[in-house]
């Protein structure tokens, strides 16, 4: 037991990131519970305090606490079921929980619904992005401890975490997720502030995604984003041709248009996990006319070959085209600038040792092809970098989990919770000074 | 086993050895034990001597199971609420524990909280030793306090400085900082320990800003340089290994071929090469570079190790001179080194046997000569005792037998010419007298040859028979130097016939 310092106290650990909340027992190596982030709700009837019949069924005092919305779905069929008049919303903006009404109805849907345990029994490890604020973690913290009843809690950060998953004290961190994209130096298992840097990359990489699927080309029509459940038939057709297929015309009417647009850009992020990647050495015409076109069909029915141009989405993450930094003033910075400016902001003594052990994670960062690139443009300026890109997906897109999931489970970590005493007795500043 | 011994005994009919009771009572104990499992007839039948048999004939069982947790007690474990004695407060987490029968012990992994030891000071000593112009009282306090709760990991100290009006301390100002106020405040507090503890204790603080800021320099300008330079430097890394290896190859080589050649082992410490023999494949300029280095070194150093050449003959001479009557006394004697000038590769003389060097006859005579000295009862080849004296009465012996048989063959051959001549004489008186063709001369000179040869070979076989009184002289003679003998009879008559005859034998 002592030999690895483990001393489990049947932890759990919560990761809530941009497209999926990670829950799970600390010490175990994948999470128990994924659960979307984005949750559908209709919006509270603006007439009453009528509570529905079927609103009761799922949650109970809901209306009553949270004028926000009168019933909220979670969970794998919560937004991804279409509901009449149902609204999308993620409380998550840049990585930071932005609206924390619906925080806990998430995490008790994965605690009580998917985990089936009680959160007052078990102490609560919560992530947070490097970039969090005081008053986020504070409020988390009070979350935890008014609403869950937790015995003790601890916020940790993703970047540390990170780097722990990946069996590493001094890292740099390279996080790629759903919305942001950030570099985090990490040493000795702390953050260095001055070394972060971030930007919402992943978002530029689907405004490029997105317009390359919609807009017509000669070889291509623009495409309809149409969700499969808005379609009630279709038949299959030749590459490049209509598509023959007929709407759910019952259904038309009560989409909202958050929804919609939750459930195109479902389509998009298929379609970029299936089909776009990145050159390994670079962008070169040649090479991106040579690699084979690849196919693929929309719910509509409608398919096409994506030849050299699913490339282009991928170069985002790297580099800007001209025509469109003199078209945008402020990009989003891409992965090399941003390690640039991160490794700036280092002690010259510690990019050394930090470039030897590049950590690449997050779900962005499965993007096919991402990593050869990665670790090609890093030795071209960095001999000696070296990239730990775990090749297990689960490792990849939950490495934040993973690592909260080792911290919380070792003998040493266990005098660092705040317990529930400590809050009472010395309030929100105790969490500044407890998880530094 | 035991029994043998017994049974071979009664088998080759042999009485009983002196020691009868021996046997005895170490078959009934070897009877008492009869293992399980079988028969005590069987076992009286075919007694200890088939114990593999026995072991087979064991009751079978199962594989024993492993046991685990020693003893084979069942090991409880217990769903425990524990505190943590590194926590100040009260909170008690659940794990499961193993139930020992001492009750539970106190949390295994509370000793890995170590609180760092920190400095403090008071106003009175901060204004009486610690006053800096840079630093203010509260500033001070403040650094002190971020590398508590750092403990001490500068960067991250570094990365969290945020003091109100920071005016950008860089890393090595908090550190300098930090260093001499712990610095200041060991020296000037009452020390209870010795003064080398203290001294040991205050160099543990040290820092020197200086070295650190141009440190961190050199690191920046490293990392700063071009790939053009990287790559110089590169190149230039491989040429230095590639020159280093190339002289450690030269040298390897050098010392081997010395010691093949010249023999280093036993010979002069020190010899020089010459100049035109540049070894393997160095390339020029190592090898001149090599070159340079040794010249440097053998002028720098003058280790005893490696006497440089200018002081070799000097420190030889006196060493000679003083001990020539120890050499006397122990019959030394000392072969005097012929340099000219300088020791050479050539001139190298390394230690011998004395019996190696035993003169040898020359290739073309050494069988007369060895003939001659059997004569004499003497083994040119093996000396009993080769002493300095012997070693020279057998040269000067082997002179004068060489030149003995010199002188006879030189004889021999006069002699042998002025029979030619006179039958040559006879010969034209005889012609003159029947006038014969001169044609027959004309051919003369492939065949005399032959003739002469043959004559030589009668000559041999005739010698051979007269026995060792006489050398054969001619014999050797003929067959070293053939064309001696067809200068001498370039006068002859014989037939035609013979030329080929010549050309075989040749």
């Amino acid at each position: 037991m002592v030999n690895y310092g483990g001393d489990e106290v049947s932890a759990l650990v919560i990761d809530i990131g941009t497209s999926s909340l990670r829950a799970g027992y600390a010490g175990d190596d994948t999470p128990k519970a994924i659960i979307p982030t984005s949750y559908g709700f209709h919006p509270p009837q603006p007439d009453t305090d009528v509570v529905m019949s079927d609103n009761t069924a799922e949650n109970p005092e809901q209306p009553a606490e949270k004028p926000k919305f009168s019933k909220i779905y979670i969970g794998q069929s919560g937004p991804s079921m279409w509901r009449a008049g149902m609204e999308i919303g993620n409380p998550l903006e840049n990585g930071l929980i932005r609206d924390f009404n619906p925080i806990k109805p998430l995490i008790e849907h994965a605690i009580n619904k998917v985990m089936l345990c009680n959160s007052a029994e078990h102490p609560i490890l919560v992530t947070e992005p490097t970039w969090n604020t005081p008053a986020n973690r504070e409020r988390m913290a009070e979350i935890m401890f008014e609403d869950f009843n937790v015995p003790a809690f601890y916020i940790a950060n993703t970047g540390v975490l990170n780097a722990f998953a990946a069996g590493k004290g001094s890292a740099l961190v390279i996080d790629v997720g759903q919305s942001m994209a950030s570099v985090t130096p990490v040493v000795d298992g702390f953050v260095l502030r001055k070394g972060l840097a971030y930007s919402p990359l992943p978002k530029l990489v689907y405004a490029q995604a997105r317009h390359l699927i919609t807009a017509p080309t000669q070889h291509r029509r623009g495409v309809e984003l149409i969700p499969h459940q808005l379609i009630a038939s279709k038949l299959p057709v030749d590459v490049g041709a209509m598509p023959k297929f007929t709407f759910r015309e019952d259904r038309i009417a009560g989409t909202t248009e958050s929804w919609r647009n939750w459930a195109e850009a479902r389509e998009v992020d298929e379609w970029v996990q299936t089909v776009a990647g990145v050159l390994e050495q670079g962008w070169n015409d040649q090479q991106a006319a040579q690699r084979p076109a690849r196919q693929y069909e929309f719910p509509t029915g409608y398919n096409a070959y994506y030849g050299s141009d699913r490339f282009v989405v991928g170069e985002q993450f790297f580099t800007h085209s001209p025509a469109l930094i003199a078209s945008n003033p402020n990009l989003p910075k891409s992965i090399p600038q941003l390690i640039t400016e991160a490794l700036r902001a280092c002690d010259p003594e510690l990019r050394q040792v930090i470039m030897g052990n590049v950590v690449l994670t997050g779900g962005g960062t499965l993007f096919s092809g991402l990593a050869d690139r990665l670790s090609n443009e890093l030795a071209r300026t960095f001999p000696h970098a070296k990239i730990h890109a775990p090749g297990n997906p689960i490792e990849r897109r939950y490495g934040g989990w993973l690592g909260g999931s080792i911290l919380a489970s070792l003998g040493t970590f266990h005098q660092l919770w705040i317990s529930r005493e400590e809050w009472q007795e010395h309030g929100k500043p105790i969490v500044g000074q407890r998880c530094k | 086993m035991a029994a043998s011994a017994a049974d071979i005994r009664s088998a080759l009919s042999i009485p009983e050895s002196s020691t009868p009771a021996a046997p005895q009572p170490k078959k009934s104990t070897a009877a008492a034990r009869k293992p399980e499992g079988i028969s005590r007839e069987l076992y009286s039948l075919i007694g200890p001597s088939a114990p593999s048999l026995a072991a087979q004939l064991a009751k079978p069982r199962l594989k024993q199971k492993p046991k685990f947790g020693g003893a084979g007690a069942k090991v409880r474990w217990e769903l425990r609420a524990f505190k943590n004695p590194a926590r100040s407060d009260s909170l008690e987490l659940r794990h499961w524990e193993k139930v020992t029968p001492d009750g539970p012990s106190e949390y295994p992994f509370s000793k890995y909280s170590v609180q760092p030891n920190t400095y403090t000071y008071s106003q009175d000593e901060y204004t009486r030793f610690l006053e800096d112009k840079e630093w203010t009282k509260e500033e001070t306090d403040y650094l002190f306090s971020v590398v508590q709760d750092y403990d001490s990991r500068w960067y991250i100290i570094h990365d969290r400085y945020e003091y109100p009006n920071d005016p950008q301390r860089s890393l090595e100002d908090l550190r300098d900082r930090y260093y001499s106020v712990c610095r200041k405040l060991i020296r000037h507090r009452p020390w209870a320990g010795d003064d080398l503890a203290k001294a040991a204790l205050v160099s543990s603080f040290q820092f020197d800003k200086e070295r650190e800021v141009m440190r961190k320099k050199y690191i920046t300008s490293l990392e700063n340089r071009t790939p053009d330079q990287i790559a110089e430097e590169e190149a230039l890394y491989v040429e230095v290994k590639r020159l280093e290896h190339n002289e450690r190859k030269f040298k390897r080589d050098r010392e081997s071929l010395l010691r093949i050649l010249a023999g280093i082992d036993s010979g002069l410490p020190d010899i020089v090469e010459d100049d035109g023999v540049p070894l393997g494949i160095t390339g020029d300029a190592s090898n001149t570079k090599a070159k340079k280095k040794k010249g440097g070194q053998t002028t720098d150093l003058d280790s005893p190790a490696t006497p440089s050449v200018a002081s070799l003959p000097a420190s030889k001479r006196p060493h000679s001179t003083k001990n020539a009557a120890y050499d006397s006394q122990h019959c030394i004697t000392r072969t005097e080194v012929p340099s000219t000038s300088v020791a050479t590769k050539a001139a190298h003389q390394p230690a011998y046997l004395r019996s190696f060097k035993l003169p040898t006859p020359k290739a073309a005579i050494a069988p007369k000569i060895s003939q001659s000295l059997a004569e004499l009862g003497v083994k040119h080849t093996r000396l009993v005792m080769p002493t300095r004296e012997n070693v020279h009465r057998l040269e000067a012996l082997m002179e004068a037998t060489t030149s003995l048989v010199e002188t006879k063959r030189v004889v021999d051959k006069v002699d042998y010419d002025i029979q030619v001549l006179k039958t040559r004489l006879g010969l034209r008186e005889q012609s003159h007298s029947a006038n014969g063709g001169e044609a027959k001369i004309e051919g003369g000179d492939s065949m005399d040859i032959d003739n002469s040869q043959v004559g030589d070979a009668e000559n041999e076989e005739g010698e051979g028979g007269r026995g060792q009184s006489v050398v054969s002289v001619r014999s050797g003679r003929s067959r070293k130097h053939p064309r001696r003998s067809m200068s001498v009879s370039s006068v002859d008559t014989a037939s035609t016939r013979a030329g080929t005859k010549r050309q075989k034998r040749g």
